[in-house]
């Protein structure tokens, strides 16, 4: 089956748009980057808190893979 | 109340400060945080000289034995400092005595802290022992730092002939 063949023409994103897309990608990183410190450590107890669940579906936890119970 | 990130940082300190570890810098994940963007993390990897370990095997038994004497529990070669588990790994490779000796200087809430700079740590995640997806992953994040110096870059893994 000629996968190709059988698709509709699609209208693409132009160059610009495709530009300013990937332009708002890294002002966001570049946020991020410029957090204070203890704002991204803040972040990472959260980031933590979302994954274990997850990685706890997937394989057993190791003992010492837990959120940290600190203050930023 | 908790113990904060911060805290922990001044326990690593006093380990320099009372000769338990000759030198140190925060490697891994945590370092990462220090220049870009958190990645996730559960442990805080410091990379160490040890003193009096030139020239023969080292053992991490000084720091376990300064934990055992500052109430700081262990679990699976990590010592809890603070609520965070850390490892200690004395410095395996030249590149890694590099990373070490070239650290920055940074502050974490008022508390210096020697951090291995991205361009080693880029360089470290390439060690062909240490390649592993998440690293080459970690790596590729690095690359993309806009504040990247290639050319120290550049200049690191041909020292140490490795490759991106």
């Amino acid at each position: 089956m000629d996968l190709r063949s059988e698709q509709p023409v699609r209208a693409r994103p132009s160059p610009e748009l495709l530009a300013r897309l990937r332009a708002g990608k890294a002002l966001l990183r570049e946020r991020r980057t410029a957090l204070p410190l203890p704002e991204k450590v803040a972040q990472l107890l959260l980031l933590q808190r979302l994954q274990l669940p997850l990685i706890r579906t997937q394989r057993p936890l190791r003992s010492w893979e837990r959120p940290w119970e600190i203050q930023p | 109340m908790a113990s904060s990130f911060a805290d922990a940082l001044r326990v690593v300190n006093s380990l320099k400060a009372e000769g338990v570890v000759e030198d140190y810098a925060i490697a891994g994940a945590m370092a990462i945080l220090f220049w870009t963007e958190p990645v996730p993390t559960y442990d805080l990897d410091v990379l160490v000289f040890l003193p009096g370990s030139t020239g023969s095997l080292v053992s991490l038994e000084g720091i376990y034995d300064w934990a055992r004497r500052n109430g700081h529990p262990t679990d699976a070669e990590h010592v809890i400092i603070a609520g965070v588990p850390t490892q200690f790994l004395p410095a395996p490779s030249a590149l890694a005595d590099e990373a070490i000796r070239t650290a920055a200087e940074m502050d974490y809430d008022g508390v210096r802290v020697r951090v291995v700079r991205p361009e080693y740590l880029i360089a470290l995640y390439l060690e062909p022992s240490a390649r592993t997806p998440k690293r080459q992953a970690r790596a590729a994040m690095l690359l993309e730092w806009p504040r990247l110096n290639q050319a120290e870059l550049d200049a690191i893994l041909k020292r140490h002939g490795l490759a991106v």
